[in-house]
């Protein structure tokens, strides 16, 4: 595969060259065989005329045939049997008897065969001629009369024809091939261009966008589509250096408590009793801490994008009654009040492990932001066609604001208050990647100061039982 | 009995030692794979703690090399790596069982006395501590002869902590033994100091003796006597 040229201009010039030759070629062929048969038409019509004026002639008055010469009719013999009667000048001199001759020869040969239109051509001294002839009976003798038409005019008209292509020919293609090669050039300009940019982009500079020189040809569409992946591109980079920057402000928060705990332990003796405590307090920050990298790790194993579990068949109504069994304790500690409502059985295709986490996370957070006493009430039921899961509390509601960004990671809407209800500020965007993960979708829909709900929608099992879990 | 402990890091490595050595275990060191491989050809160990990451030979190494030698010794690994398949691979070396770091030392003392009881009859019917008592055929609980009224999850703790009394148990260990969750992300801390409180309300609240005591940043014990 050496021989194929690595340039796209090259490979274009190529095709277009070979194409036009292709084009060129069969166009030549083509013109030449149409004039040659146009010109012998020409030829054949002549022939047909001088044929019936000589015979004309002859029937006017077969002894004055003479004449025939000064009527523009160069090539002609008249025969009376075997004998001449007249021939002109030219006639002579171009040897025809031999031709008709010839011709008789072939006629009697193939004289079954009968041919109305009998024309012939005839080859001698590099010259080549086209006859004619026919039988005339008049005044009771029997006339051969023949005409004859010189080729020569017609051999170099497709001569000059032929010529003039062989010549244009090569000149038209190289033409072409140039221009063709200039052109594919301009053409791909901008693909040269926006190799040369892409080059220059690199995770650091990311920012850089390549140039669309117009954005509705295909070039230009293409830069707008790598212009977008790039600005994707951009923007998960800079996710990923937020939630490291997050990440390490989140980590820092426990190490400095356990540090601090430490050094002011250590600087006075402290009976076992207050040791203890201290140490205490610094395992809890330690525990912290610990639970902080396994979230941090449930995310990046998300991000990763190789958890892949399993889907299988669930209960929903099961998995949710599950879930509010094994957090109610929190929420009777709070005094409040926790309902489920089933309002038709739904089976989902899900990974329970992964969607139990989610509703944890949620309910959990429901628990923690609604006010002792308040009210939080889970309904299962059937939603545009989804299975949906809806978590509606009565607490102080989510503001505008915050809306988006709550399923973010480490976003608080309170900064202060992470320290006091101890989450990690990651629970509702592991519940997000945990109902996406299972082909669902979370939402919020919020009123400040009268409560907010979490809406998880999940496509419903076709058919089929559940399995037994 | 005798455990071997293989870990490089020295801090670890002497909290083990320590540590193992307060449940009146009597623990060797070994700071290197090689070493580590070396002392368990060389002596009889009851049981193997084995850290995976090593320097120089690695602990799945070291760990497929001995059970080919036909080493029986229980091995216990210890691990930074908590996927699937991580664990699948240290169980199909010969690794009796696995703990994730950061793991909490009372966890790593409770699997070391289930992997030493292993293959003995665990047949307990009944549980005992001072003058609290639990029938798990009948399914009760009494102290002080009288019955204490448990919800199942209550009863379930309250037999855990029976089994381990003595020791120290962590929130980890009763969330994964316990309440059977897989996952270490699942915020089940507070569900636990909510059960662990009720129960200690049911069973320590009309009497003088405490028995359920917190153990502040490491847990919960069943224990006579206050410490």
């Amino acid at each position: 595969m050496t021989l194929y040229p690595r340039s796209v201009r090259v490979r274009m010039t190529l095709w277009f060259g070979a194409t036009l030759a292709l084009i060129l070629l069969a166009f030549s062929v083509s013109i030449q065989m149409f004039v040659h048969a146009r010109l012998m038409r020409q030829v054949n019509r002549q022939l047909a005329r001088d044929l019936a004026v000589v015979t004309r002639v002859v029937r006017d008055d077969p002894d004055e045939i003479s004449e025939v010469s000064e009527l523009g009719i160069a090539l002609a013999q008249v025969a009376e049997g075997d004998r001449t009667v007249y021939r002109t000048e030219d006639w002579r001199r171009a040897d025809l008897d031999k031709a008709l001759k010839r011709w008789g020869k072939d006629l009697k040969r193939d004289g079954k065969r009968k041919r109305s239109d009998p024309v012939w051509s005839w080859r001698s001294d590099g010259r080549s001629y086209r006859l004619t002839a026919t039988t005339l009976a008049t005044s009771g003798r029997d006339f051969r009369i023949a005409v004859a038409q010189d080729e020569k005019s017609v051999r170099q008209n497709l001569t000059t024809l032929a010529l003039m292509f062989l010549i244009g020919f090569p000149l038209t293609l190289s033409l072409a091939a140039i221009g063709g090669y200039f052109l594919a050039g301009r053409l791909l300009r901008p693909v040269g261009a926006m190799a040369s940019k892409a080059q220059e982009i690199t995770a650091e500079r990311l920012s850089e966008r390549l140039p669309v020189a117009s954005p509705n040809d295909e070039f230009g569409r293409l830069a707008t589509v790598f212009n977008r992946t790039l600005e994707r591109l951009e923007n998960s980079f800079e996710q990923l250096r937020r939630f490291t920057a997050d990440a390490s402000h989140e980590l820092r928060t426990p190490l400095t408590a356990i540090r601090s705990v430490g050094e002011v332990a250590l600087q006075e003796p402290l009976d076992p009793a207050a040791c203890r405590d201290v140490i205490g307090s610094m395992l809890e920050e330690a525990d912290r801490l610990a639970r902080l990298v396994d979230n941090l790790l449930v995310l990046t194993r998300a991000d990763s994008g190789r958890v892949r579990p399993p889907r299988t068949p669930l209960d929903l109504a099961a998995l949710v009654k599950d879930v509010a069994d094994c957090l109610g304790v929190l929420a009777e500690e709070k005094k409040q009040a926790l309902t489920v409502e089933i309002a038709e059985p739904l089976i989902v295709e899900a990974d329970r492990e992964t969607l139990r986490l989610a509703l944890i996370n949620i309910l959990d957070n429901a628990i923690k932001y609604t006010p002792a006493e308040g009210h939080i009430r889970i309904v299962v039921k059937r939603r545009d066609g989804k299975a949906a899961v809806e978590i509606t509390d009565d607490g102080p509601g989510i503001p505008v604001e915050h809306r988006e960004k709550i399923f973010e990671r480490f976003y608080r809407i309170e900064k202060a208050r992470s320290g006091e209800t101890g989450g990690t500020g990651l629970g509702l965007a592991i519940a997000r990647w945990a109902v996406e993960l299972n082909g669902g979708r979370i939402e919020l829909e919020s009123e400040e100061g009268r409560g907010s709900t979490f809406r998880i929608a999940l496509p419903e099992r076709q058919g089929g039982d559940v399995a037994q879990t | 009995m005798r455990i071997l402990v293989v870990e490089d890091e020295a801090k670890v490595a002497k909290a083990l030692k320590e540590g193992l050595e307060a449940e009146h275990y009597e623990v060797m060191v070994a700071r290197t794979g090689e070493e580590g491989f070396f002392l368990a050809n060389a002596q009889t160990f009851d049981l193997v703690v084995l850290d995976l990451m090593l320097p120089g030979r690695d602990g799945i190494e070291v760990l497929n090399t001995l059970r080919k030698q036909g080493l029986q010794t229980p091995v216990l690994i210890l691990t930074a790596r908590d996927t699937v398949e991580d664990r699948v691979v240290g169980l199909d070396s010969g690794a009796d069982d696995y703990l994730v770091k950061p793991f909490a030392f009372p966890e790593l003392v409770a699997r070391i006395r289930a992997l030493l009881r292993r293959g003995r009859s665990d047949q307990v019917l009944r549980l005992k501590l001072a003058d609290l008592e639990m029938d798990l055929v009948t399914h009760t609980a009494m102290r002080g002869g009288q019955a204490l009224a448990l919800t199942a999850r209550e009863f379930d703790l309250l037999e855990y902590l029976l089994r381990q009394q003595g020791h120290v148990v962590s929130r980890e260990m009763l969330a994964r033994d316990v309440w059977k969750e897989t996952s270490r992300a699942t915020p089940l801390d507070n569900v636990i100091d909510v059960h662990v409180a009720r129960l200690r309300r049911k069973v320590d609240g009309p009497f003088d003796v405490k028995l359920l005591q917190t153990v502040r940043g490491v847990g919960f014990v069943l224990r006579e006597g206050e410490r």
